[in-house]
Order: C-alpha cells, then sequence, then structure tokens
C-alpha cells in the first residue's frame, strides 16, 4: 500500500491479517466459525490518520483489536514501529506496544466505576513503571490539562460524576499518558451528542497537530470519517473493498458498496437529492458464519456477475495510491477495465 | 451535573450517552432518612453486636456457666438474674448475650472464610478459564451437590462437636457457593472493555485481580455474605439443635432451645427468648443484605 | 423494490380526521418529575401541531424532551410525572385520560416505534404470534384471519420470505429485518399516527436508508401522520415536512424544513448544523463548535436555556428567557438575538468552510 511521506517504514502495518470467533452452539458444540477479518493488509504513516469505514459485521472493531493482539489474529502479521506484534508475548509485547493505544466507543465502560479519575490516567504509567510518584503525577496533570480537564476539580472524582464527553476525555488523556505514537479510536465518539461529538472531534485534531499523533479512526458514519482521515479503508464482512485518499474516494469511489454508501447518507440540505438506497444496495447483510464464495458483496451488488462468484477480488490499485478490491470496478475517466 | 431523566428518557435509547448519571453524594448529607432501609437493620444489627461483643466485657452479667443450682429457674426480675435462670441456675440473659456471641462468631467466621476463600475460587477461576475453571468448578459442583446440612452433620459427628468443628462444616457450603457467585460476576466484568483497557495499559494480571476485578465484585459479595449470616445463624442452631454443634454448658442460640424444649410447657421463656433473639437476627440481617442488593442493582 | 416483491395494497379510510384541525396537536405541553426531593423539568412548554398525512421532525440532543414528549401523548409516563398542558388527538383531549381509556388510543390510532428492535420484540416468541397477538387486540378476528393479516403487514413492510419469517424467532433476523417486523406490529390495527422514537438510529446507514424510504412509503400508502424523533438532522432534512428542534425541554425553533435550513434562526439549531461533520467538506476541517454541556434540568437558569453556552448571548438571555414568536410565516423561535440570513450551509461549495461560529472547546 505504499511508503510513507518520508520514504521509511511506515508506522503501522499490517499483512494478511485473519481472524476467525467459534461459535459455541448448545452445551459447548461447535456451531460455525465467523470469519470476522479475512486477509486484510493496510498500512498506517507516520502523522496520517487512516479512517476504517463499515458497517455492522464488517469486522472493524475487530480488526482493531487484532491490531492490539487482544486477541491474537489466527494468521497475518501486524508490524508496529518495525516490530511485528504477533507471536509477542508477555514483557515482550507490551513493551512493543507501548506507544500503541485505544480509545473505546463506551466512554463509561472504558473506565473502571470503582477508580478515581487521577488513578484512572495514572494506570499505564505504573504498569510500566515510569518515573518516579512525583513525576508521575506530574505526567497525569499534564495530561489531563491537555485534554481540558482541570486536574484539581476532575482529579479525584469518578467515572459516574462525569459525563460522556468528560469520560472521554479521561479516557483520551490515559491514552496520552505514554506518549503513543499511534492512537486507535473505536467509535470513540459515536456515543456523544452532536455538540460533545464535535468538541472531542476538535481535541483530537489539536492533538494531531500538537503531539503528532497518528489514528486508526474506526467508525460506521462516513462522514465522520471523512472528517478526521486523509485516508479511508472501506470494508465489507471482514474485507477490504476499497483504500484510498478521503478526498478521492469519497468524490469518485470505485466499488460497488463505497458508492452505495455514499448514497445511503442522508445530508443536511433538504434540497440535496433524498438517499438513493435502494438503487444502490439490495437486501441484508449475510451472515459472517457463512459468508458468500468469492466477493462477498456479491450477492446485494447491482453489477455481479458470474465471475464475482468463483474468484475472490484483489486489491488492485486503480489510481495513484487509491487501491480497490473488484471485479468490475465503477468505471471513471482513468479507471483501467476489469 | 447533567440530571438524568429516570425510565421515559432512558428507554431503550443505547445510542447517545452525553448527560451524566446523577451525583451520588448528595442523599447522605440529605439525611438517613432516606435510607430508613438500611439505618434500621442496620442499628438493631449494631445494637445486637454491642449487647453480645461489647456489653458483657463492662457491664454487670454473671457468668453463662457455673450458676448456682440454688438458683435454678428463678423467674424474670429476680436479684442478681435479669431474665431469670435456666434449669440448673446460669442466669438466663447472660446465657443469651454469650450464646449471640457464638452464634455470630460462627456465623461471621463462616462467611468470611467463604467469602475470601470461595470469592478467590470464584474469580480465578473465571479469570484464567477453561483448564483452572473447569477443575475448580467440577470440584466445587460435587461439592454443591451434596445436601449440605447432611454434610455438615457427617463432619461434626466425625470430628465431635465444638465450635471450631462447625466452623468448619459450615464453611463446607458457604466456600462453593460464594465460589459461585464470585464466577459470575468475575465473568459478566471480563467483557466490560474496561478491563481490556487495564491490560492494553499494560497491568498485569496480579494487579488487574486485585486493583479490578476485586472491588467490583466485592459489594455483590458482601451483600450475599450478610443474607449468609441469617442462614449460617440457623444452621448452627439446628446442628446446636441436633447436639452436633457447640457442647453444653457453653451456650448457643440452637443448643438453648434444644435444652428448653424439654421444659417447655413449664418454663416456655427458655426457648421463646433464644428463639426470639434468633429470629430478630436473621431478620435484620436478610433486610439489611437485600437493602444492599436493592441499591446495588439500581447503581 | 428491495424484496423483489410489490408491496400489498392496502386501502385505509382517511376521513376519520376531523374536518378542520390538525390530526395532533400540542399546547404548552410541560412534563415535571420528581426524583430525590428535587423536581426535573423534562418538558417546559412544548407546541406543535401535525396534519393528516404529513411528517414532523423532532429533534434534539440528550435531555432535550423529545422522547418525554412523545411518551405523554401515549401516557406512557411513570406515576412520578406531572403533566399539564395539552394533547389533543383529532380534537379529543388525550392528557387526563384514565389508562384504560388510553389503551384504547394506543396501537389503534396512535402507534409507536422505538429504537432498539431487539428490545421491543419478544425473544420467546415467534414473529407471527407477535403480530397477530397485536392484531387482536384491537379487533375481534379469528386465529385464520389474524394470520393472513400479519403475512399482508410483512408484505406491506418488505420483509423477503414474509411466510418463513412467521415461524422464526426475533434472534433469527437481523437488525434491519427486526425494525421492519417492529413497524409492522406498529400498522397492525391502521393507525394514524405512527411516532418512531430513534427508531433508525441503531441500524446502518444503509439500512437506515431502507427503513425511512419505507416509511415514506408507508405514509402516502396509508395516509399516516409520522413524528419522527432523532438526533439527526440529515435525516430530518430529507424525510421531514416540518422540524422542531428542542433544547432542555423547550421548543427552540420550528419551522417547514426547508424554511428552517434556508434561514436559520436560533444559534442553537445553527450550531448543530455547523457540527456535523459534512461530506462535502474537505478532512480535517474544524468544526466551529459550541463550549459547555446541556443544563441540570433540575436546576434550570433563568433566562435562555442555551444562554451558558451561546456566542451571542447577552445580558438581556441571561435574564429574561426569549419567548417564542413567529418571525416569519410558518418560522417560529425563541431568541432575542436570532442569526441573520448567512449564506445557508446548502449552497456551500464543495471544499469552502462554514461561516461564522466561534471554534472553542471544553
Amino acid at each position: 500500500m505504499g511508503l510513507s511521506a518520508n520514504g521509511g517504514e511506515p508506522l503501522l502495518s499490517a499483512r494478511n491479517v485473519v481472524q476467525e470467533f467459534v461459535v459455541r452452539g448448545h452445551g459447548g458444540v461447535k456451531g460455525g466459525v465467523v470469519q470476522a477479518v479475512s486477509d486484510v493488509s493496510f498500512d498506517v504513516r507516520a502523522g496520517e490518520t487512516l479512517g476504517v469505514v463499515g458497517e455492522t459485521g464488517s469486522g472493524k472493531s475487530t480488526l482493531a483489536r487484532s491490531v492490539l493482539q487482544a486477541p491474537r489474529p489466527k494468521a497475518g502479521s501486524v508490524r508496529f514501529q518495525g516490530t511485528d506484534l504477533v507471536g509477542l508475548k508477555g514483557r515482550r509485547l507490551l513493551e512493543a506496544r507501548r506507544s500503541l493505544q485505544m480509545v473505546f466507543q463506551d466512554p463509561f465502560g472504558s473506565l473502571d466505576p470503582k477508580w478515581r479519575v487521577f488513578d484512572l490516567v495514572e494506570e499505564p504509567l505504573v504498569a510500566y513503571g515510569v518515573g518516579t510518584r512525583e513525576e508521575r503525577r506530574q505526567r497525569v496533570r499534564e495530561v489531563l490539562d491537555t485534554v481540558g480537564m482541570d486536574p484539581d476539580v476532575y482529579g479525584r472524582r469518578r467515572p459516574r460524576q462525569l459525563s460522556g464527553g468528560q469520560a472521554q476525555r479521561v479516557a483520551i488523556a490515559r491514552a496520552l499518558t505514554l506518549d503513543p505514537a499511534l492512537i486507535i479510536c473505536d467509535e470513540a465518539v459515536s456515543s456523544l451528542d452532536v455538540l460533545i461529538q464535535a468538541q472531542v472531534l476538535n481535541l483530537f485534531e489539536r492533538l494531531r497537530s500538537e503531539l503528532g499523533l497518528s489514528y486508526l479512526f474506526i467508525a460506521h458514519d462516513l462522514a465522520l470519517v471523512k472528517q478526521v482521515s486523509d485516508r479511508v479503508a472501506v470494508m465489507y464482512l471482514g474485507r477490504l473493498c476499497e483504500l484510498g485518499p478521503a478526498e478521492a474516494l469519497y468524490r469518485e469511489p470505485f466499488h460497488p458498496y463505497t458508492v452505495a454508501l455514499l448514497a445511503s447518507i442522508p445530508s443536511p440540505d433538504p434540497d440535496a437529492p433524498r438517499a438513493q438506497a435502494h438503487a444502490a444496495i439490495s437486501g441484508d447483510p449475510p451472515s459472517p458464519i457463512d459468508p458468500p464464495t468469492g466477493c462477498r458483496f456479491r450477492t446485494r451488488c447491482p453489477r455481479a456477475q458470474e465471475r464475482c462468484a468463483a474468484e475472490v477480488p484483489e486489491m488492485r490499485e486503480l489510481a495513484p495510491d487509491h487501491a480497490v478490491a473488484c471485479h468490475f470496478p465503477v468505471e471513471r475517466g482513468t479507471a483501467l477495465s476489469p | 451535573m447533567g440530571a438524568q431523566l429516570p425510565e421515559a428518557e432512558a428507554g431503550g435509547a443505547a445510542a447517545t450517552l452525553a448527560v451524566a448519571p446523577t451525583v451520588a453524594e448528595p442523599s447522605a448529607r440529605r439525611g438517613w432518612t432516606r435510607n430508613l432501609d438500611i439505618a434500621v437493620p442496620g442499628a438493631l444489627i449494631g445494637v445486637l453486636l454491642f449487647l453480645c461483643f461489647v456489653w458483657p466485657l463492662f457491664g454487670t452479667v454473671p457468668k453463662p456457666t457455673g450458676g448456682n443450682i440454688l438458683d435454678a429457674n428463678a423467674p424474670s426480675f429476680s436479684p442478681g438474674h435479669f431474665l431469670g435462670a435456666d434449669q440448673v441456675g446460669n442466669d438466663l440473659w447472660s446465657r443469651l448475650l454469650h450464646g449471640g456471641r457464638n452464634s455470630l462468631e460462627i456465623a461471621f467466621a463462616v462467611n468470611v472464610i467463604g467469602l475470601v476463600i470461595g470469592g478467590l475460587l470464584g474469580a480465578f477461576a473465571a479469570f484464567w478459564g477453561s483448564f483452572t475453571d473447569t477443575v475448580i468448578m467440577r470440584v466445587l459442583d460435587v461439592l454443591i451437590a451434596f445436601p449440605s446440612l447432611v454434610l455438615a452433620l457427617a463432619i461434626a459427628q466425625s470430628l465431635g462437636p465444638s465450635k471450631l468443628h462447625t466452623i468448619y462444616a459450615l464453611c463446607f457450603f458457604s466456600v462453593p457457593a460464594f465460589a459461585r457467585l464470585a464466577r459470575a460476576q468475575t465473568l459478566r466484568l471480563r467483557e466490560r472493555p474496561f478491563m481490556l483497557a487495564a491490560r492494553l495499559a499494560g497491568t498485569r494480571a496480579p494487579r488487574i485481580l486485585l486493583r479490578h476485578i476485586a472491588p467490583n465484585i466485592l459489594p455483590a459479595l458482601v451483600t450475599f455474605g450478610l443474607l449468609g449470616v441469617g442462614v449460617t445463624i440457623i444452621l448452627e442452631g439446628a446442628l446446636s439443635f441436633l447436639g452436633l454443634g457447640i457442647p453444653p454448658p457453653e451456650p448457643s442460640w440452637g443448643n438453648m432451645i434444644f435444652e428448653g424444649q424439654a421444659v417447655m410447657s413449664a418454663e416456655p421463656k427458655l426457648v421463646l427468648l433464644p428463639s426470639a433473639f434468633l429470629f430478630v437476627t436473621v431478620l435484620a440481617f436478610n433486610l439489611l443484605g437485600d437493602a444492599l442488593r436493592a441499591r446495588g442493582n439500581t447503581s | 423494490m428491495t424484496s423483489g416483491e410489490a408491496p400489498a395494497e392496502v386501502r385505509v379510510e382517511v376521513g376519520t380526521a376531523p374536518a378542520t384541525g390538525p390530526l395532533l396537536e400540542l399546547r404548552d405541553l410541560r412534563v415535571d418529575f420528581r426524583h430525590g426531593g428535587r423536581t426535573i423539568r423534562a418538558v417546559n412548554g412544548l407546541s406543535y401541531a401535525l396534519s393528516v398525512g404529513r411528517t414532523l421532525a423532532l429533534i434534539g440532543e440528550s435531555g432535550s424532551g423529545k422522547t418525554v414528549s412523545s411518551r405523554a401523548i401515549m401516557g406512557l409516563l411513570p406515576p412520578s410525572a406531572t403533566v399539564s398542558g395539552s394533547v389533543r388527538f383529532e380534537g379529543e383531549e388525550l392528557l387526563g385520560l384514565s389508562d384504560k381509556a388510553m389503551r384504547r388510543h394506543r396501537g389503534a390510532d396512535i402507534a409507536m416505534v422505538f429504537q432498539d428492535p431487539s428490545r421491543s420484540l419478544n425473544p420467546t416468541m415467534r414473529i407471527g404470534a407477535q403480530i397477530t397477538e397485536a392484531v387482536r387486540v384491537h379487533a375481534r378476528v379469528d386465529r385464520s384471519a389474524a394470520r393472513d393479516r400479519a403475512l399482508e403487514l410483512l408484505k406491506l413492510v418488505r420483509l423477503p420470505s414474509p411466510e418463513q419469517r412467521l415461524h422464526e424467532y426475533a434472534h433469527q433476523l437481523s437488525g434491519g429485518m427486526r425494525q421492519r417486523v417492529v413497524i409492522a406490529i406498529a400498522l397492525a390495527s391502521k393507525p394514524r399516527l405512527l411516532i418512531a422514537d430513534e427508531a433508525t438510529t441503531a441500524l446502518d446507514v444503509t439500512t437506515q436508508a431502507q427503513i425511512m424510504e419505507l416509511l415514506r412509503d408507508l405514509q402516502r400508502q396509508l395516509g399516516m401522520a409520522l413524528v419522527m424523533i432523532s438526533h439527526d438532522l440529515g435525516l430530518a432534512a430529507s424525510f421531514a415536512d416540518e422540524v422542531v428542534v428542542m433544547y432542555a425541554g423547550r421548543a427552540v425553533e420550528q419551522a417547514p424544513t426547508r424554511e428552517l435550513f434556508a434561514h436559520v434562526r436560533m444559534p442553537y439549531t445553527k450550531a448543530l448544523l455547523d457540527a456535523i461533520p459534512r461530506v462535502e467538506r474537505p478532512p480535517h476541517t474544524p468544526l466551529p463548535v459550541v463550549a459547555g454541556r446541556p443544563p441540570d434540568l433540575a436546576a434550570l437558569p433563568a433566562g435562555c436555556p442555551f444562554a451558558p453556552r451561546c456566542p451571542k448571548a447577552q445580558d438581556l438571555c441571561r435574564e429574561t428567557a426569549p419567548p417564542q414568536e413567529e418571525g416569519s410565516p410558518g418560522h417560529r423561535w425563541a431568541c432575542w438575538y436570532p442569526c441573520e440570513d448567512a449564506a445557508p450551509p446548502s449552497t456551500l461549495a464543495p471544499g469552502a468552510q462554514p461561516p461564522g461560529g466561534e471554534t472553542r472547546w471544553a
């Protein structure tokens, strides 16, 4: 997927990641295997935000957890800052993963309700044995200030005494304590009200420019993903459909699924054409336990043909830095013919 | 702080969480009247504990054993015997208090041991899962499957009656019960994102168990323990009643009832008073346990 | 059609609405809750009117009172709630009706669809049974007629393979399918008003689009009025005839959709519009943000509830709550210093920045 701007290795490099879950029926009998992530490869370059967009069952959250090795993917490699995380355990994994952090969707769920804000934010420092007690205190105060939470006011509070936006700020502060290089945001603003969401998004942007952070930003809201991302990856049922620069992907998508997604967004403009969902996509998503053969989108794709059932489409670069996995991509001026 | 609208606004809405739950502090300041469900049984228990454990140390309470046979069956308010005496002249009031102490000591010991050992076993089983879980839970399943009273009797019978053996016997059913509960609670906790967040922060297993899991499962275990105190007191009473608990002349409410029932028609108070104390104590612990559990469910 | 089947033809007499007056009319609705010794003013004077066959969008964030107001219409509030004002449905006053009287309306005249379909459906009952139950609550029909009606309803909501679905359980269906079933149940007795409370919030965007289109088509077919409750202004823009924006229990702005978006007046509405990420904008566009959080409903400030956060707030705003006034025909707002007509968001060229707004964050 290309090298980073300075020609060096990308910050995060995932190759052929596979993640599966066994579904147990009654009595513990194996009921089926959920193919949550199948052969996904992508890079996150230093200083960039890669957005990952997809609907329920797309595997985007599972992908995030696989990158973090929680749990380890069944196959594939995840190189972070040059080290492959897959296959590392214990202390070595902790060291390699130190600059990789995550912010979760549910701000209250990701904070231990019995802990105080100060201890929550300090936890990574304690776990990694950083600094003296006083130095840790300093760092916690610093980081709380950065996210706009006054440590004297909020430090001793418990999560249930915070609002959703405040709790999410605490989670972000915690992620910042070890001075990470990459933060994975898994639907990090999806459960916040619109105005609070905007506040937190602006915070992410500020951190990006002030601290040079990179993000892997996962969401189902397309407009939201475009707002924060440099490049965007579209996932469907465990596979990557399309990956390219945000502007280009949204303006001229190649994959029929991307087209359908974009057509479904309701626009806050009464004069814009209404969401034409039924023209672009039909039916309901198939089950991830028994995905369609070949291209997984073919059962809902208006352009599907025989080849789509027989052959899994590979990611091919159709425009600069813009790849798509489709046998019959939506044609634009310079698109290659199938 | 944002106020949360009860029921109606919250119905089914999982999506938006911008407004916080109500801050918890005001109720404590607002007054104990709103915590009547905790205050009343709590006060009752406080009084009982004081009477059974503290009062005999300072107050003028005669010894519970070695009474003067000449005082046998003295009626209430006789000189030197606040509530009278039993068939062999022991002061009834004293026996009630000391008996209560014995019963409560056993109940606390059994439930504390159950909470600690059972809690640890259950939490470990859920935390490490797979093999550890299977081994621990199958062993405990076997213990639970035994009818607890019969098992307790068998143990007490084979080891001989004494306070310590009674505790051993009753632990055989408290430990698995707590283990079950701790395991269920820990399993639920494992799914919560903050557990993953703790692991990602680098916290290692022992610290996770100690600082994340323990504080979160403890309230449920303590509530369970309070309800368990009531159960244990009754079980101890049954054991003593059957002659296998605390051996006479050392009093416990159970063996007092046992000895008193022989002369119940003549001196009903020898049965009624320990029964009344037993009843009130168990009721108080049950009410407290229920009140705490109700609060735990709504928080 | 998504399922490849034509929707069943259902004819409904629309003439049951009164000759004059709207289908649903709220006047100065107020709802208070007593909770822990404090009074929470959940709805603080809400008024709107909805005519037959039209769609009204009730837009607001958490705590705005939008859901509580709809529960008040249905008489579904807990006993700790105090309701005042007027809610008239086809001329009949609904507030103060006994539960028995309300039950005649619920489901039959007014139906409700909630956010989470898995919570609205009984996991232990087959789909068919749940629909026939809904049918038979309001109409005396025998089992087989009810079953036919159930099948008809599933076809109406474009559920694929309806005969098979009748025998399935809720967990065997996807989220979108479950929501269709919930809508089918709501439509069982041909209600004239449907209240959809965040009905598509929990669904994927493609499914959401399908469900919204379904609702719109059903409206036309059945002559049904729709109140859609949401936090999503985009949805309102696409599907509603009229929009009511709520904040802290009050309607702060309401207008026909086009008028509202073309001439936003209330700074809160503007803030909402500005804060929504737009696909038209380039990445990393700074979002004009409003600081702070919604007020504590138990301790509402005097004056305008939005004043603590409003970039245009003056002393007057903090002292006295602005009344709702009809500034242009059909367009009401409650603001002392409403926004002027700036270039409306819809005419932004791609890549341009939205005008105005202060970039603060808290």
